[in-house]
Parts: C-alpha cells; structure tokens; sequence
C-alpha cells in the first residue's frame, strides 16, 4: 500500500495530535490508567499530564465527544481533585503517552513545585488619575479622606496557579504597578522612552 | 472616468457621490470567489507575542483590582444607607404615621362638611320636585273635573229636548205633521229638485239610443 498523502484543508491550526475519543476508543478498557498529554501544555517546561481514571461514553449526537475523568499534573503539581473532560475533548490536541515513557514522566513530579517561594501582591496602588478622582470625591460626600491609596487585589480561583497570594501584610515577591512595566521584549521598544 | 473639464462646464450632470464601505450585506452569504479563501495567519515573532501576553495580563489585573474597589464601595455605601435606614426607621415611620393620621382627619372633616351641605341641597331640590308634580297632577285632576261636569251640563241642556213616554204622542203627532223629505238634489245654483217629484228613470227613446250606440 503506497503511503496515504495527507492533504490539510482550510485554516490552520496550533493544535497537534488527536481527538481524546480517538484515542481512548482503541484502547484496551477505554484507557483506564493511560495517560494523556496535550501540546497546548507542551509550552510549559514542567511535565504535565492526565492520568485516566473513569470514561463514559456519550450518545450518538455527540460523536467526537467523550466523557473523561481524570487526574491531572499541571506544572509538575499533582491536583487534589479529579477533572471532568468533556466540553474540550473533541480537540485535536491529546497525544497518548506510551507505556515506556510513563515512569519517567511520574518521576519527573516533585513533591514541592519550584514556584510556590514566589507570592502574588494582594493590594495595588491606584491610578494617577483615581486617585485625584477620589480625593475630589470624598471631599464631595464629606468623607474622611483616603491615608493609603491602595486597593485590594483579587485573582480568579483557579487550581492550576502556582504562585501563592499574600495573606495580609506579608511581603509579595512581585510587585504589580500600574503603568506599562518592565518590558521582557526591551528590543520593542528601541526608542521609545519607557519611565 | 469624465474629465475635469466637462465636470466643471457641467456638461455632464452633476451627480451625487454617497459614501457607502463597499461591503456586502451581513445576510447574504459568501461570495463566490471567496469561498475557498483561506486568510493568512497573522505571524506574531515570539517576542511581542511574549510582551503582549504580559501587557494584557497587566491590564486584566489592573481592571480587576479597580472594579473591585468601586463594586466595595458599591456595597459598604449600600450598607450604611441600609443601617442608617433601620436605626431611625422606628422613630420616622411613627412620625410618618402621626402625620398621615392628621392630614386624614383633616381630609375627612372637609369631606363630611361637603356632604352635608350637598345633601341639603339635595333634599332641597328634591323637595321642590315633589311639590311641583303634585301641584301639577292637583291642577290636571281639577282640569279633568271641570271638563266632566261641562259635559254633564251639556248633557242636562239636551236632555231637556228628549223625547219621553209623556211626550211621545205630542212628538208622534208632530212628526206626522211635519213630514222631511231628504230625497233631493241640488244643482250648482242651488236650486232644490225634490225626488219625489222628478222622474228617476229617463225617457224611453233616449233609452233605445244608447242600446243602439253600444
């Protein structure tokens, strides 16, 4: 048999591999105890990836989709709850590992992840611009005036976040501003005077 | 397309220029020819793409922060308001009510001082119809007596030519003495024919002739 040329149709896409159905469809169990990866987390240098614990099948309407828990390593940290995959598992995006590769990607998990020393500032300083707003404005409604113009800082819950949230006045390793900050790309900005 | 020239000569007529974007309507579906395009990816270098993630999670978390503080103060100045409300409530409500109480007093003496007099002219004006129709239905009753005894008198004045067992031989005798006769013509002068006297039936010739005719 000649080999197949493959021939892509239509947009492009970052997405790399198969749908998650493909590839727990023609595993022995429906892969229980497999384990995936996606490419989209292949841009993180730690080792990410899904241990299958439980699959369901889903009715015929919905044919590229499969139900999938899972127990998911993000960043070299195990998650403490089982995950639903479901709404993206008709993506292209899943690659199984093979069973020769598995022992050496659990190793690779730490115990204690290289980002948990770095902590996220749980108040900001308020713009130029609010801060004489709200000066005025206290003024306005006769309200005592503001002695520190900061705000708190609050972060959508997510169990992937590495970084841990200062909890009251402890000392945040990174400090948000508001202002354009420190450029990574510096060479994007030749010539524009950054203060 | 027309030169200058004939523009301005206006040898052309002027024509109007509406600014419209050359695109198609949002109903109708792809063109044609561009069905099978397919737009080229933006190529962003590793660089900017890097600085602009950073530039948005900047913002992102600049908004938060700001939205946040306003939608606390949202809240506490809600709050306070709230409390405020619920201390003096008690007081204020009462007062509220004494006052409304008051104003409905007032209200209601007005409003029964109004009905009273209403209901006297009322009973007034009532009154005043009453003894109209009676008055009028007195005057009719006195109007119809009156009518009937006129005829009554009348009725006694012919009586009085009334022909009665008594007189009925005196009326015989004078009907027999005066004999009507009501069979009679009149012609346009007024001149009397008595029937009796005239012949009804014409003569025979005349008779003949008219049977002769038809």
């Amino acid at each position: 048999m000649a080999t197949p040329v493959i021939k892509y149709v239509g947009r492009t896409t970052d997405f790399k591999g198969k749908t998650l159905w493909e590839i727990v469809g023609s595993l022995k169990n429906l892969g229980v105890g497999r384990i995936i990866t996606r490419s989209v987390f292949e841009r993180y240098p730690e080792a990410t990836f899904m241990k299958i614990v439980k699959v369901e099948t889903c009715p015929d309407e919905e044919r590229r989709r499969v139900r999938v828990w899972v127990e998911k390593t993000f960043r070299g940290k195990k998650q403490p709850h089982i995950t639903e995959i479901y709404r993206t598992s008709y993506k292209p995006d899943y690659r199984l590992i093979p069973k020769n590769e598995e022992a050496k990607l659990l190793a690779s998990v730490k115990t204690v992840h290289d980002k948990s020393d770095v902590i996220l500032p749980n108040r900001i300083e308020m713009p130029v611009l609010m801060k004489k707003f709200i000066v005025k404005d206290h003024e306005k409604k006769g309200l005592a005036p503001l002695e520190e113009f900061v705000m708190p800082l609050s972060y959508n819950k997510s169990p992937s976040r590495m970084q841990r949230i200062a909890v009251g006045d402890e000392k945040p390793t990174i400090e948000f501003t508001m202002g354009l900050g420190k450029p990574i790309s510096p060479a994007l900005y030749e010539g524009v005077p950054l203060n | 397309m027309f030169s200058q020239n004939a523009i301005l000569k206006r040898t052309i007529p002027i024509f109007v220029q509406t600014a419209s974007a050359h695109r198609k309507p949002r109903w109708l579906p792809v063109a044609k020819s561009k069905i099978y395009r397919i737009p080229k990816r933006p190529v962003i270098s590793e660089d900017e793409k890097k600085e602009l993630l950073r530039l948005h999670n900047n913002y992102r978390t600049q908004m938060r922060a700001i939205k946040r503080f306003y939608f606390d103060e949202l809240v506490k100045e809600m709050a306070s308001k709230q409390s405020a409300t619920s201390e003096m409530s008690q007081r204020l409500e009462a007062e509220e009510w004494l006052r409304c109480v008051e104003l409905n007093d007032k209200w209601n003496a007005q409003v029964a001082l109004d009905r009273e007099e209403r209901r006297k002219q009322e009973v007034a004006a009532m009154e005043e119809y009453t003894l109209a129709r009676m008055e009028a239905k007195d005057k009719e009753l006195k109007a119809r007596i009156e009518k009937a005894s006129e005829k009554i008198r009348e009725e006694k004045e012919l009586s009085k030519s009334f022909i009665t067992p008594e007189t009925l031989d005196a009326a015989i005798d004078h009907a027999i003495a005066n004999p009507t006769d009501y069979n009679f013509a009149i012609d346009l002068k007024g001149n009397k024919y008595m029937g009796r006297d005239t012949p009804t039936v014409p003569p025979k010739e005349e008779k003949v002739a008219a049977a002769a005719s038809n």
